[in-house]
């Protein structure tokens, strides 16, 4: 049986108590995590490193690098295509300087009660039909199957400091080229003309007027 | 024994206690960083392309955390809140451990360093991050992209040229209107901020937060200037 002798209880007793002070104490500064450097170094108030070389076989790559279209290919897939359910979507582009990307229904729903909509790609597996385009409008009003959903959260569209529902692409095919749609564009604010307080478009006192352009 | 052994205990705990006092901080300085966008989104966009270099609001950050140290008095916790998610998904584009080259920078400046990931966590840190009554905020800085309504701490990262992370002028009734100090100096040194920004911030906690009328450039590598020679900063 192991015995203690009065004053060495004591002082483990006082070490575990330092202990957990220092612990509930650490949290206040700077996080003592492992270091990687990595291969950058501080530019130390001289001009800013410019890009990394690209990573080979990655989004930007591809991006960058492959071939551009004229005009999307009928029939061509990209992502998850293989669910019963998906959505149809119609490209647009937004005249007022928004930057939505278009509306979607769903397949049995008129154009009337579609959506428009941030579109949040994903990259690696589907991103945005115009990606393999020379030009980003060069799919105006063409129509796709999109499979993906809608999530909780909304965009901010800093342009027009609105709102749009955000849905995530997982996969998409190209239906074809469509006829114009004859309704209304914008997230709902905007078709209800409900000035959002803040915008450029409002009655609030704005000093000066630039746009609300980001930088 | 027993009571000898209590009052021991007592003892200790009461030193544990006098020295949690003394790290308690009586003010802090915050310097608020949000994030680049992802290359793949601005990929093509030309002379408006954001963000080519990973760090152009950290440097700024840093350079402006290193000024509030040496100017900090005794007690005055310097505390670098910077917006995870935006980090996270560029240091995958990269394949660099962004995050920990962050921590890496907190610590050698000595700053306490506090990821968020939401706005809610923001302003959660800024209402309840120290009691308020006690810890006064005596600096704010904002690094990152801004328009005369918003601070963008997402931007161009998870959706082409649009946010999922911002704090809109609407938003700041949400925040305590008396944590900052009464003199406390604030500043935005994102683009547009002093063309409404600056008059809501004034607004809600009544003191002065100087923005820039126009844009501000941040790719010289110091501290951000205005872009344009018509551009100001105001209050």
């Amino acid at each position: 049986m192991i015995t203690f002798t009065r004053m060495p209880r004591i002082a483990i007793l006082s070490g575990l108590l330092l202990t957990v002070g220092l612990i509930s104490n650490g949290c206040l500064f700077a996080e003592d995590a492992p270091v990687n450097d990595g291969q950058y170094v501080a530019p130390g108030g001289g001009p800013p490193p410019v890009a990394p070389p690209l990573k080979k076989g990655s989004p930007l790559d591809h991006l960058a690098n492959d071939p551009k279209l004229a005009t999307p290919q009928v029939g061509y897939k990209e992502g998850n295509t293989t669910g019963a359910t998906y959505w149809v979507a119609h490209r647009m582009i937004d005249t007022d300087g928004g930057e939505g990307w278009g509306w979607v229904r769903k397949l049995d729903d008129s154009w009337n009660s579609g959506k428009w909509i941030a579109l949040q790609e994903t990259l690696g597996l589907a991103v945005a039909p115009h990606r393999k385009l020379a030009k980003a409008d060069a799919d105006l009003d063409w129509e796709y199957k999109f499979w993906g959903h809608f999530v909780k959260y909304k965009a901010y569209d800093p342009h027009l400091d609105e709102q749009l529902p955000v849905f995530v692409l997982e996969g998409y095919e190209v239906i074809g080229a469509a006829q114009p749609l004859t309704i209304k564009f914008g997230p709902q604010g905007r078709i209800q003309h409900r000035p959002s307080g803040a915008s450029s478009r409002s009655g609030s006192p704005i000093l000066s007027d630039p746009g609300t352009g980001v930088d | 024994m027993r009571l000898f052994l209590a009052l021991v205990v007592a003892a200790i705990l009461g030193t544990l206690s006098a020295s949690a006092q003394t790290n308690e901080p009586t003010s802090e300085a915050i310097v608020l960083t949000g994030g680049p966008a992802l290359r793949f989104m601005e990929h093509g966009k030309g002379d408006v392309s954001h963000d080519v270099y990973w760090f152009n609001f950290v440097d700024a950050s840093v350079i402006r955390l290193n000024q509030l140290k040496s100017e900090a008095k005794p007690g005055e916790l310097i505390t670098w809140l910077i917006y995870r998610p935006a980090y996270a998904a560029r240091s995958k584009e990269m394949g660099l451990d962004l995050l920990a080259q962050l921590q890496a920078k907190a610590k050698q400046v000595g700053a306490n360093l506090h990821w968020f990931d939401s706005k809610e966590d923001l302003i959660a840190y800024l209402n309840k991050g120290f009691d308020r009554d006690k810890v006064k905020i005596v600096n704010f800085d904002y690094f990152g992209h801004s328009n005369k309504a918003c601070f963008l701490f997402d931007y161009s990262n998870t959706i082409d040229t649009m946010s999922i992370a911002w704090l809109h002028v609407k938003d700041l009734r949400l925040i305590d209107d008396d944590i900052f100090a009464h003199d406390a100096t604030c500043k935005s040194w994102g683009c547009h901020s002093g063309e409404m920004y600056s008059q809501w911030w004034k607004s809600h906690f009544d003191v002065p937060m100087t923005g820039a009328v126009g844009k501000t450039d941040f790719a010289h590598g110091g501290l951000p200037q205005l872009s344009n020679s018509d551009g100001k900063w105001t209050e």
